[in-house]
């Protein structure tokens, strides 16, 4: 049998999406929220919406900041100083704690470090805030999944994503008309609809789809590939000489401590002269490496707004004398600015509110593009059945596993979400590990969901998660409200701003959860009518409609 | 003239869609009823809209620099495209009259830019 390469690329497309789709919804939709991981860790945070940081100059945020950690951490090996930006106004700072005796037991990770925010223009430290993962649980699920080592995830999402880039290119031979059904939406046509909104989600935001795809896959490329820096520096110095010098933006960051103590340098000046020395842009991360020892070094990279690459230049300075020691990553190679730039379109840092905005709804297309396209392999695959219903019998396993893996995946997903957030403001305040805490309620609700689709994949059920999860979503505000200072009567008028964001956001995606139930029911509703016409007599159909 | 330039981004490549979308037989049935072809006006439709998107791409650039520009176009063309199908299937009652009022705005944003630029230099 020879087929055309049209019907092959389509067999292609059909199996490679279908294998994945799950996933990938999965990824899609938590790298989608993931451009908002500031907003919603701080909408997950209450205690900061009542406090609001003073604005200050980069230099007196830099001062405020080390007069903190001289007070706080003076003997620190490392401070990292995260300075305020418009998204993030508090001055965030990390600080490593000097390291146990020779002899005494090993810190778990986690306890290595302090971390706290900072008031700019005063130096105090905001609220402690409630132990929470936040947004950043959603970003480190898309490629790190969870409950497994993070490496065997990000194979396995890599491999995802490679899929993910066949169904896009075999996506685009196999459909024959892509200028000509370019605005074609058909609603209440059954599966041309499907089709329709599966090549209109997947055409409009097909830049989007490709560069995100294939860009996600250049994120862990050396993971993935690492063999030609392997094989090249073999005898000089392995990769992490590779690394250092394709990508010397980050500049030395080995430092040996000499034990003796001499003061610190005012840092500011140091921001200062960084700020100029790249035509003004702010400054983004200061890194003092062992602050009040004599071999002080401290390390500033510019901020990563304004500029599409990944990659930010950075300088240092001698930590006792203020001199510059040197310049890092200025005039990067064209091949690290590639990956730089391809990196950072990724994720996207340099978008103003308004881009992060239109990334997010291409994301969304593209939870759309993946959710449709399962949805329709079903919708297919049912119609080789309809002999089979028609006689009383029964479809076959593989699509009746299909139907429950989408019932999970589409409509469990975001009622699961939205669970996580209930439980970031629900779940007492001293429950131990708090932060995993929420987590587990993601992954019970969403394992209820799966469960229970598997078990009854019917309209029925569809109906009742989709209509949970709007339900959950919409009613976030109230629960807002009446768990947190910044309610949306408040945060309309006077901010937060995040807080305003999330809550309109989450209704208009409860909204679209709605939408999505009303329609089940309608289908359900025809689906009734369609059997009660074909059971009972005539007459007695045409009343039966109009219950 | 940054808010400006971005309604110009948002309201040409709207208006260019629409346009774009007029000049085909099928949604010039969905707008203007069953038979109707866009005829003589065809190809002034297509130029029209093209035209508009390219007007969004120059403002695009223009107001977010020649790298993040060309990453605001196609956002920017991603949203106007999706507006574009929403409208025509759940509004081609009113479908001309929002292209109408795009192609509009987007006219006079570029003349109020042009006239912007004329004076600020």
């Amino acid at each position: 049998m020879k087929e055309g390469f049209r019907q092959s690329m389509a067999w292609l497309h059909t199996w490679s999406g279908l294998l994945v789709g799950w996933v990938l919804f999965m990824v899609f939709a938590a790298g989608t929220a993931s451009y908002f991981k500031d907003e919603i860790t701080f909408w997950m945070k209450p205690e900061l919406h009542a406090v609001s940081p003073t604005a200050a100059p980069q230099a007196k945020a830099t001062e405020t900041a080390v007069a903190f950690l001289q007070q706080h951490s003076p003997d620190a090996p490392r401070w990292f100083i995260t300075l305020p930006t418009e998204r993030e106004p508090s001055t965030s700072v990390l600080y490593l704690k000097p390291p146990p005796p020779a002899g005494a037991a090993p810190v778990e990770r986690r306890r290595r470090f302090d971390v706290a925010l900072l008031d700019p223009a005063t130096g105090q430290a905001v609220t402690a805030p409630r132990e929470t993962r936040g947004g950043e649980f959603f970003y480190r699920l898309h490629f790190d999944l969870h409950y497994m080592p993070a490496i065997w995830a990000r194979w396995i999402v890599g491999f995802c994503a490679m899929f993910m880039l066949v169904a896009i290119f075999s996506g685009i031979v196999t459909h024959r008309r892509i200028f000509k059904d370019f605005f074609t939406f058909r609603p209440k046509k059954g599966q041309r609809s499907w089709l329709d909104a599966h090549n209109v989600t997947a055409v409009l935001a097909l830049p989007y789809h490709a560069m995100i795809t294939y860009t996600g896959l250049v994120t862990l490329m050396f993971m993935y590939m690492p063999w030609a820096p392997q094989a090249a520096y073999k005898d000089h110095g392995g990769t992490e000489a590779f690394f250092a010098e394709a990508f010397p933006g980050g500049g030395r960051t080995q430092f040996k401590a000499s034990g003796t103590r001499a003061p610190l340098a005012p840092i500011a000046p140091m921001v200062a002269a960084a700020s100029s020395h790249w035509n003004g842009a702010p400054v983004g991360r200061i890194t003092v490496h062992f602050p009040n020892d004599a071999n002080a070094v401290v390390s500033i990279a510019r901020a990563g707004t304004q500029r599409l690459s990944y990659d930010q230049p950075s300088m240092q300075f001698n930590g006792v004398t203020g001199a510059q020691i040197g310049t890092f990553g200025d005039v990067p190679k064209a091949a690290a600015e590639t990956r730089g730039v391809l990196y950072g379109l990724h994720i996207g840092r340099f978008a103003d509110p308004l881009l992060r905005g239109l990334f997010f709804l291409s994301g969304l297309a593209g939870c759309l593009m993946v959710a449709t396209g399962l949805l329709l392999w079903a919708v297919k695959e049912r119609q080789k059945f309809a002999k089979t219903l028609k006689q009383g019998g029964r479809i076959g396993f593989g699509l009746r596993l299909v139907d429950g893996l989408n019932l999970g995946a589409i409509a469990g997903l975001p009622m699961a979400m939205a669970a996580f957030f209930w439980a970031n403001r629900l779940l007492p305040l001293d429950v131990a590990d708090r932060g995993e805490a929420e987590i587990r309620w993601f992954f019970i609700v969403w394992g209820a969901g799966a469960v229970l689709g598997l078990l009854r994949p019917t309209l029925r059920m569809w109906q009742a998660q989709l209509a949970l999860g709007a339900l959950l979503f919409v009613l976030l505000p109230v629960l807002n409200a009446f768990t947190g200072p910044a309610p949306l009567t408040v945060s309309l008028r006077s901010g937060p701003n995040a807080v305003a964001g999330f809550d309109l956001v989450v209704i208009a995606l409860g909204l679209g959860l709605a939408g999505a139930a009303w329609l089940v029911e309608r289908k359900r509703r025809k689906a009734i009518s369609k059997q009660a016409a074909a059971t009972t007599p005539p007459g007695l159909a045409a009343s039966g409609q109009g219950s | 003239m940054g808010a400006l330039l971005l309604a110009l981004v948002f309201a040409a490549s709207l208006a260019g869609f629409c346009a774009l979308s007029l000049a085909m037989d099928r949604h010039s049935e969905d707008v203007f009823g069953r038979g109707s072809t866009p005829g003589a006006w065809r190809r002034w439709l297509q130029l029209g809209g093209t035209v508009l998107l390219c007007v969004s791409l120059g403002a695009s650039l223009q107001a977010a620099g020649s790298a993040i520009g060309w990453v605001l176009w196609l956002g920017a063309l991603t949203a106007a495209a999706l507006a574009t199908v929403g409208l025509l299937g759940y509004a081609p009652r009113r479908f001309h009259w929002i292209a109408s009022a795009a192609a509009a705005a987007a006219l006079l944003g570029l003349l109020a830019c042009l006239l912007l630029a004329a004076s600020g230099t």
